[in-house]
């Protein structure tokens, strides 16, 4: 009797030591941040910290700005990566296949040095302007300290990730499907239309959210390419807590979470939601 | 009368990087007729098939359909319907909606497309599926829609690259029989590329044998098994016994052209009988003769039934072919 008890209990016993580490590092800081994100610095409960964060018109704005550098993140990000992705999986060129092999390249580099790589090839004084100094010209990028430097370090991270998801959908379809297309008479444009899109959206749609979720709290390249004002909210986050106001740092990290969980609804969503044709033999 | 030519191809050579492909390629192809391209896979059947469809360029000669050069053209402007092998239809559409695509694309009206697909399902007999996705469907019930969505492009030839190799044995047979009759019914050009010897001989008016890149023969089914012009036709189509003489040429019998008599027969090879197997209507005997050769022989069940294992037999052919080694 004892040994089945024992037995039963034995999985559990085996997964207790983890489940106390993410206790301890996860789920209590998760816990605390909650409920601290309630108090009010001058003591009691209140929702007031949220509230400043969608009222204050700078803290409003850092959100919206927050936003914004995201969106076109993700609306580049995945554009190129899927162009990218279908050139890769239908053209058997030499240069597709050179690119086939470097794409990946990016995500090797660690971030910090990427950042600092990019920095000095496009600020104002950059590698980029010596080089139009060379040619009699006096190119100025006037991609620091904005949005638009951001966003394109941004690409430089998420590209590969991306183009790598759209690989592998696109490899899921079989050349035949293509080629009885072409057969019918069907264009590209009518291909990638009534094809390639409807077979790969769903994964289209999963990109998108890990890389808005990968980028609505990104820190090191605001904090290293950004301007002061206004702020994306991985670098207001730092700001509230370095000047000790706790509440408001655990509430904004609850707004960032929030966010995050918007898109990963998304993301379950799309891939609970079964299209009509793939429901299968019933 | 004079047939016409519906596919022309003239010496036409297509070589991959590896060196490997087909040429000096020679095909005629008149209207209505049923051509099956047959060989071991490797042979560049499909590699043919693929340069009429334009799925692949060519590097030399020519390819006419109806009189025009088409070798230039891209699949999706060329006068040839293609049903493949499998993953045929688009899984995300209905099957309306997998056999509308073409004429959609050729601008054909609404009502007339309806009637159209209801046409071609009946050919097919699959009427009433209209609103099922393919992966609702058998393999043996898509090949049939894929038929019938090439059909419905209307083309000069029709390309089917082995299109009953991933079904079961059954109901591949009916498919053959079911193909056969809407090739007959509709008077459709057709070239049709198998490794099954058995499917092309059944199907077609006639068979172009090929291997390794080479067309070995063209002939009707009868020519191609009554007459092979090589040694490896004649070892590729049908059963074949091969006895190798002393300077190297070699003597080859097809089972039922053997006739066993008990006992030696003076001026008849002899053996010993090394197994018997009843095959149904007919038994397979092996007969062990000289140098450890052995042949096959298909006799009626009341001669077999005198024979046992190890018996002393002469065996004398009806009909032979003679090979250079």
């Amino acid at each position: 009797m004892r040994q089945k008890t024992l037995g039963k209990l034995f999985p559990y016993l085996l997964i207790l030591p983890s489940l106390i580490i993410l206790a301890g590092v996860v789920f209590y800081p998760i816990a605390a941040s909650l409920l601290r994100s309630f108090q009010l610095e001058e003591g009691g409960w209140g929702l007031d910290n949220y509230i400043y964060f969608f009222t204050d018109p700078i803290q409003r704005r850092n959100i919206l700005y927050t936003l914004q550098i995201v969106i076109v993140t993700v609306v580049l990000a995945i554009g190129i990566s899927y162009f990218l992705a279908i050139y890769l999986r239908f053209s058997n060129s030499w240069a597709s296949r050179m690119i086939g092999r470097l794409y990946l390249l990016p995500r090797f580099i660690p971030g910090l040095v990427a950042v600092n790589g990019m920095i000095t090839v496009i600020r104002d004084s950059g590698l980029i302007n010596r080089i139009s100094r060379l040619l009699g010209m006096n190119l100025q990028l006037g991609l620091m300290y904005n949005g638009k430097g951001i966003v394109l370090m941004n690409l430089w991270f998420n590209i590969p990730f991306a183009t790598m998801l759209m690989a592998a959908a696109l490899s899921k379809i079989p050349d035949s499907t293509i080629e009885a297309a072409r057969d019918a008479g069907a264009e590209r444009f009518r291909i990638l239309r009534q094809m390639i899109l409807p077979l790969t959206y769903r994964d289209l749609f999963v990109a998108a959210t890990f890389v808005f979720m990968s980028n609505i709290s990104s820190f090191t390249t605001p904090y290293l390419m950004d301007g002061n004002n206004p702020q994306m909210m991985g670098i207001s986050l730092y700001t509230q807590f370095n000047n000790g106001h706790y509440e408001k740092a655990a509430a904004l990290s609850v707004i960032m979470f929030l966010f995050s969980v918007l898109s990963a609804a998304v993301y379950v969503y799309t891939n609970m939601k079964e299209n009509e044709w793939e429901k299968g033999n019933g | 009368m004079e047939r016409k030519v519906k596919l022309q191809i003239t010496g036409m050579e297509k070589k991959y990087k590896n060196g490997d492909g087909v040429e000096n390629i020679n095909i005629d192809v008149y209207e209505g007729e049923f051509v099956t391209m047959l060989g071991p896979s490797g042979c560049g059947k499909s590699t043919i098939l693929r340069t009429l469809g334009g799925f692949l360029d060519i590097d030399k000669g020519d390819i006419l359909i109806d009189g025009e050069s088409v070798k230039d053209l891209p699949p999706e402007k060329r006068p040839t319907a293609m049903v493949f092998q499998s993953y045929n239809l688009w899984p995300h559409m209905t099957v309306y909606e997998n056999l509308a695509f073409g004429l959609e694309i050729k601008k054909v009206p609404k009502n007339e497309i309806k009637s159209e697909v209801e046409r071609g399902l009946k050919l097919v007999n699959m009427t009433g599926y209209e609103k099922k996705y393919p992966g609702q469907l058998s393999g043996g019930q898509q090949q049939r829609i894929a038929i019938a969505r090439a059909l419905l492009l209307k083309p000069s030839v029709l390309l089917l690259d082995e299109p009953f190799s991933a079904l079961d044995a059954k109901i591949r047979a009916q498919m053959r029989e079911e193909l056969k009759r809407i090739q007959e019914e509709l008077n459709i050009t057709v070239v049709f590329v198998t490794h099954d010897q058995e499917e092309a001989m059944a199907l077609s008016h006639r068979i172009v044998v090929m291997n390794k890149g080479f067309i070995e023969q063209i002939g009707t089914p009868t020519e191609i098994y009554d007459h092979p012009a090589t040694r490896f036709v004649a070892s590729f189509i049908g059963e074949m016994n091969f006895l190798t003489k002393q300077d190297g040429s070699s003597v080859a019998v097809r089972p039922e052209d053997v006739t066993i008599t008990r006992g030696e027969v003076q001026g008849q090879l002899s053996g010993d009988v090394r197994t018997i197997m009843v095959l149904g209507h007919f038994v397979e005997v092996n007969v062990e003769v000289e140098n450890r050769q052995v042949i096959k022989t298909y006799v009626a069940r009341n001669v077999a039934d005198q024979l046992h294992m190890k018996d002393r037999v002469s065996l004398s052919f009806a009909k032979t072919f003679q090979y250079c080694a």
